[in-house]
Formats: C-alpha cells, structure tokens, sequence
C-alpha cells in the first residue's frame, strides 16, 4: 500500500484522465489492474503513530500498521469492522496488537480520517514492450461524512523497475517539465486530514513557548500560561467523554503547572486577582483528583497483581470491580463539576485575564517589567538551594512528611526547568539537572504512592468484603499492603542516594554558574 | 531467510526454464521478493522477460565478483520479481570457473549480497554436469528436477540422486506430461511408488507452455485458470510446503 513519498500532484485544474491522455501521447502506457478502496485511518489523540511515522488503517475487513513514506506493512490481521476507538488490549493477541502497543501504550486510537481512493495502475513500456517505469494515477477523496466529500488533489506515484534508473528519470522529467505536474512530500494522508480543518500529527500537549531572556517578565509568564491553558482546552472534552485516561492526566498537569507558575512568579500578577485564580485552579485540581487516581488504580492493577503469587493473583477480581466502579462514580462526579457554571466561568475568564494581564498597572506587581531571564533564574535557584536544605536536613528518622514537602518543592523545580529553564538556557546545561532531578523524584513519588496507595487499598477492604470471593480478595490485599510497605521502605533506603546526586557539588556549581550567584 | 532453488537436469528440453519463470512469477505475486538469475547462455528465461541479455563485465568478472552484482539485476514487468540476466558468456562459465580460486562455491558467494534483499532465489541452470552445476549444487537449497516420464526417466532420477547425495534437497516433478498416452501414466506410477521425494504435481504437455514463447509472459498471465497455470500453482505449493517441512510426504 503505497501512501506517499515522491508523489507529484496534478496541476490545478488538469483532471487523471486529461493527465494520462497527455501522457499516452509521449510515452507507451499499458494499463494494469485498478482499484477502488476505502482506506480507514486511526491514531491517537496526540498523533502517536504519525510521530513514530506509521498509520492504522482500517481497509476490507483488515486492519494493519504501516509506514506512511512507502505502505510498507509492519503488522496486520483481520478486524471484520471499522472500530469506532480501540484500545491495543482491545485488539486480538499478535504482532500488530504488539506493535501497535508498543507505540500508543495506554492511549485510543480514534477514527481520523476515511480516505476513499480509485487508483489506476499503469507500465510505462519501452520498445521491446516491457515495463521499465510503474506509475499509478490516485484519485483521492475524503469521506467526511456518508453525503459529504471533499475531492483532494489528484497524485500520480512513480517507481522506478529495478536496472532502469534512466527510464525513470526520463518519465519524471515529462511528468514535471512538460505536464507541469509538482513534487510533494506531503502524504495523502496529511493531505485529507487537512482538507477535514484538522492537524496533521495530532494535538500534542507539549508546551514549547519560545522565550527571550530579555522579554518582560510578564508577557512571558502570559505565553506560558496561555499555552497551558490551550493544553486544558484541548483535552477537556476527551476527558469528559472518557475516551482515555490520559486526557485527564494531560488535563491536570496542564492545571498542576500553571498553579505552579503562579505560586512562582506570583509577583507578577495583581495580588487579587492571583489569589482569585489560584483558588479556583486548586478547585479544578480538587475536583479531577479522585478520578484521576481510580485511573491510576485500574490501569496499574495487572502491574500491581503481578507482585502477587498464585491462587493469590486470580483472588484479588473482586478488587478490580470495586475499582471499576468506583471510577465510574468518580469521572460522573467529576463531569458534574465540570459542568458546573463555575467551571464554564473559569474557562472564560482565565484566558481573558491572560490576554489582559500585560496592559494592567504595574504598581501592584514589582516583577512584572523585570527580564524573565532574571527572574526565572532567581526563581529556580531558589527553590534548588530550598531544595539541598530540605533534603539535607531529612534523616533516617524523619517522618514521611519531610519527603513528601521535599517532593512537592521538586515538582515545583521540574516546572520552573521545563517551562524557563529550557527556553532561556541551552538543553545541554538544563537537561542533566532536570535527570537528577527526576531520579530523585522518582524516588520519593514511589514512596508516596505505596503509602497512598496502601492506605487506598486499606479504604477499599468493607467494600471488597462485601463481594463474592471477598475473603479471598482481602487476604490477597493483605499481602498485597505488605510488599507495597516493603517497597515503601526501600524507596526511603535510596533516597540519601538519589538526593546525594541532586545535591552533589558538581550539581551545585551547574547550578550557580547557569541560574547565578 | 532466502530459499536458492535450482531448476535442473542433465538433459534439456525438459521444462525448466518453463518453471523457473512461472515458479518465480508465483513466489513474487504470493508477496515474496524473488530473483531469478539466468544461467543459460542462451537466455531464455531472460528472453522471456523481455530483459537484454547482457552483463557487464561477463561471465569472469562476475564470478571473480569484479562487478556489483546489485547493478546488474533488472525489474521484471511484475512487482517484486527481479532478474539477473544471462549474458552469451556464459557459454565459458565453466572455464570462467575452473580459473578462479575456490572454483566449487563461487556461485554461492556470488550471492551472498543478495540473500537478505530475497526471499526466493531461483537459477535456471543449463544443462550439464560441470563445474557450473557443482557451483549449483553447492548454492542451492533444493534442485527442481523436471522429468518426462518416458524410458530412462528413473536411471536419470537415481542418477541425479547419486551426484547431489549429501547436498541439496532433490525435489523431482513429471513434465511436458501427456496424459493419453499410456507409457507416461504407466511411468509416472512406477516413479511415485519407488521414490518417495517425487513431487505430486505434474505439468502437461500444453499450448499455454508453448505459447510463452510467442507471447513472452508466463502461463498464469497468459491463460489464467488454464490447465497449466493450475498445474504450476499446485506445483509451487507442493514445493513450498516440502521446503518447510510441513505436511505428509515432507523430505526429511
């Protein structure tokens, strides 16, 4: 299935047939098989496959994954019907539901385009009537819906025959110099997505705002947070709909740093209006949380029963169902929230305050002129310096709170690097800190979660109890809450470790000679 | 992993340019990459493919692999088969051969470049018993060994048997069959009761066959659904399921 590579679009307004009648009169064609087909493509939400290169397409009752530069087929095997969204576990054991994981983990793939496609084969022969050069003229079209269609652009793909690189050259040469027909390196696949007002490659979450160090410290945290609020937009209505699960995760972290952002650069912002706003992001924080963690759960349940053994591993299925419907009630309480005018409100004027927020009097806002550079930079040694004290200060007999305010002043860190850091310094400088960074992180967010995650397990036994095979479930989850303590504990073993490395002297001279004395 | 496959015998005029071209032709439009390397001198195979019969540098800068062999291969009219032509001299392979060092294998490594590129790699062999079907023998998998069932046509098997014993599979098949005639169905039956390795399938003498001459196209191109094209596709699946060793009546 050839999608793209070096195709050549027909001239405005030249139609196949006028093109391969302009052609029979300069070369000897023989036209081969054609065909009609309705190709069906998926990817997921931020475009994952395009990214890795490949396309998900539905086609006669198969479904395969191919390149998209030259259809050259990675896996495939039969899928009777179009699926509106499939999840890879959804898909049939084998080598496509592997490949297909391996790149989309937990994401949906999602309808994105159906592709209607007539095709006409043709050889180009030469004097002893054999082919030398293949080419195939594509009618393309979008199906957008059963009684709308959008007509794309007409391509016609050449490929050379084995030992006749001349021949080639010469038919690419009629094509282009004398029927005027344009190269692309555009795919009909990005092509159709266009044509439906769409991206190609998908909404990516990614916050890529270009800085100045010398930008007003304002207009900087405005681009920042006005990208991150696009981010929440986007993802909004895939985690209404539960598409999947990462819509809320992108949602929160998106709310998660713009809250941090705030908290950081705070002197920036009308004192009012920051303490209006930071409150209602905390809300929509509040409001996804439970949601987002009965995620966690369902998604991490085969994880978490393979540190179990038989017969302990199959006991804990009533567990699974408290937790499934457990997160049914949680993502209906929290669509409620979203719904609520308070949220609508907060949609509307969150962006409207951005867009104002550099017109405003800088009385009341000190650093609001100042060079982001400056700023951000005292900003992110400050909290690396608050950061070694903490650290330093946590002993073997510390109480877990001290990891836990160590870990939040890390997250805090990890946005100030990734959303200024990144842009005002070069990667080279940052990007070993936020590795530091993020094994320490890591470190302490395992032994966070266990203890969460021991105490949710403990919160979900009455219920559990309740359930056929409840017995055997809660002496499951009893060994279960002892290896998640064992792990507890040995994430807090690595810790002086993991932090020693942050906190090493090599770190801390990076530290002062990239953010300042 | 690349399958060579060798269509052989000592005689001539027995169909084996005939399966390799329809043999190739089917490999390559069941979705395999295959080339075909004509051995011939006299081209037919690349005849038939309306392909020069040409090689640069001939037949001793070849086997000395002087040349590059990936410029020397030709696309057929049909996707994912290739050929590598026969050139006229080829008529002194033998001496070509018997100058070079490690005279038994050269053909072998001829292909070495070309074993990943392949799933299917088939030589039409001419006629004989040289230092070219040493070379063969030493290249291929298996030998396709057409065979009309007439007189002689066992002492030929056992033959041939004897020569390749100890190298590649031998994997034998009736040819230019005529059905009415009482002497080949009288042969074939004997041949099939005393060797196990003879292959079910069986080509007929037809006009399909002969026509691929005249049209330059293979039997399946030329009368799809004929009884030729039919008897070649139940070929090539006997041929491929005995290679993967699957099936009753697989050699060992």
């Amino acid at each position: 299935m050839n999608l793209a590579g070096t195709d050549l679009l027909l001239p405005d307004r030249m139609t196949p047939v006028a093109a391969i009648d302009a052609l029979s009169a300069r070369l000897t064609l023989q036209e081969g098989a054609g065909a009609e087909r309705d190709l069906r493509f998926y990817d997921t939400f931020d475009g994952l496959l395009h990214a890795a290169g490949l396309a998900f397409v539905h086609e006669s009752g198969r479904a395969v994954l191919v390149e998209i530069e030259d259809g050259t087929e990675h896996a495939g095997m039969p899928v009777a019907d179009p699926p509106r969204g499939i999840f890879a576990n959804e898909l049939a054991p084998g080598p496509l539901r592997d490949a297909v994981a391996e790149i989309i983990e937990v994401r949906a793939l999602l309808p994105l385009v159906h592709i209607h496609l007539a095709e006409r084969s043709f050889g180009v022969l030469d004097s002893a009537a054999k082919t030398v050069v293949r080419l195939r003229i594509d009618t393309p079209t979008v199906v957008a819906s059963p009684n709308r269609q959008l007509a794309l652009a007409p391509r016609i793909r050449i490929a050379a025959v084995r030992g006749y690189q001349k021949a080639f050259a010469r038919v690419r040469a009629t094509l282009v110099d004398d029927l005027g027909l344009n190269a692309t390196d555009r795919s009909v696949l990005d092509d159709a997505v266009i044509a439906t007002g769409a991206r190609p490659g998908g909404v990516s979450s990614k916050i890529d705002v270009a800085l100045a160090r010398d930008q007003r410290s304002d207009s900087a945290v405005v681009s920042v947070l006005r990208r991150l609020a696009e981010v929440m937009e986007s993802n909004l209505p895939g985690t209404i709909a539960d598409v999947d699960a990462e819509f809320l995760h992108d949602y929160r972290v998106a709310v998660r740093r713009s809250r941090a952002v705030m908290r950081e650069l705070k002197t920036v912002f009308p004192p009012e209006q920051l303490a209006r706003f930071r409150g209602e992001l905390r809300w929509l924080q509040q409001i996804t949380g439970p949601s987002r963690d009965l995620d966690v759960y369902v998604l991490d349940f085969d994880q978490l029963r393979s540190g179990l053994a038989e017969p302990g591993r199959s006991d804990l299925a009533p567990l699974l169902r408290v937790l499934r419907d457990r997160r049914v009630i949680a993502h209906r309480e929290m669509v409620r929230a979203l719904r609520t005018d308070r949220a609508a409100e907060l949609r509307a004027q969150w962006p409207a305050f951005l867009s104002e927020l550099i017109t405003l009097p800088a009385d009341d806002r000190p650093d609001a002129i100042r060079p982001i550079g400056e700023l951000a930079d005292e900003r992110i040694k400050k909290v690396y310096r608050r950061m070694v004290k903490m650290g330093a200060a946590i002993e073997d007999s510390s109480p877990a709170e001290a990891l836990h305010e160590l870990r939040k002043q890390g997250k805090e860190l990890r946005y100030l690097l990734e959303l200024f850091g990144l842009p005002l310094h070069p990667g080279d400088v940052v990007k070993p800190l936020l590795r530091a960074l993020k094994s320490l992180q890591d470190t302490l967010g395992r032994h966070q979660d266990r203890e969460v995650q021991v105490a949710a397990l403990r919160s979900f036994r009455d219920e559990v109890s309740t359930l056929r095979g409840g017995a055997g479930a809660l002496m499951a989850m009893g060994v279960l809450i002892e290896h998640l303590g064992e792990d507890e504990r040995a994430a807090r073993a690595e810790f002086a470790e993991s932090f020693a490395s942050f906190a090493s002297k090599p770190q801390r001279t990076l530290v002062k000679e990239t953010f300042g004395a | 992993m690349t399958r060579v496959l060798a269509t052989y015998n000592i005689k001539g005029g027995v169909g084996k340019t005939s399966a390799a071209v329809n043999l190739a032709y089917l490999a390559a439009r069941g979705g395999d990459k295959t080339l075909l390397w004509d051995l011939d001198p006299q081209g037919a195979s690349t005849y038939l493919f309306r392909v020069r019969p040409k090689v640069r540098g001939g037949v001793r800068k070849l086997v000395r692999r002087k040349s590059d062999v990936e410029n020397l291969i030709r696309g057929t009219d049909y996707e994912r088969l290739d050929l590598l032509p026969a050139d006229f001299s080829y008529r002194h392979m033998d001496l070509a051969l018997d100058a070079a060092k490690h005279s038994t294998d050269r053909l072998a490594r001829v292909l070495e470049p070309l074993r990943g590129q392949y799933e299917y790699i088939f030589l039409d062999c001419p006629p004989s018993i040289s230092l070219v079907s040493e070379n063969v023998f030493e290249a291929a998998d298996a030998l396709l060994v057409p065979i009309i069932p007439a007189t002689l046509s066992s002492r030929t098997f056992e033959q041939l048997e004897e020569l390749v014993r100890g190298g590649p599979q031998v994997l034998a098949f009736f040819s230019m069959v005529e059905v009415r005639k009482s002497l080949h169905r009288e042969v074939m039956a004997k041949l099939r009761a005393a060797h196990v390795t003879m292959l079910g399938a069986a080509i007929p003498s037809s006009d399909e066959v002969e026509r691929m001459g005249v049209d330059r196209n293979v039997v399946a191109e030329i009368a799809p659904g004929g009884r030729a094209a039919i008897a070649y596709e139940a070929l090539w699946w006997d041929v491929r399921r005995r290679l993967t060793g699957r099936g009753p009546g697989a050699a060992a």
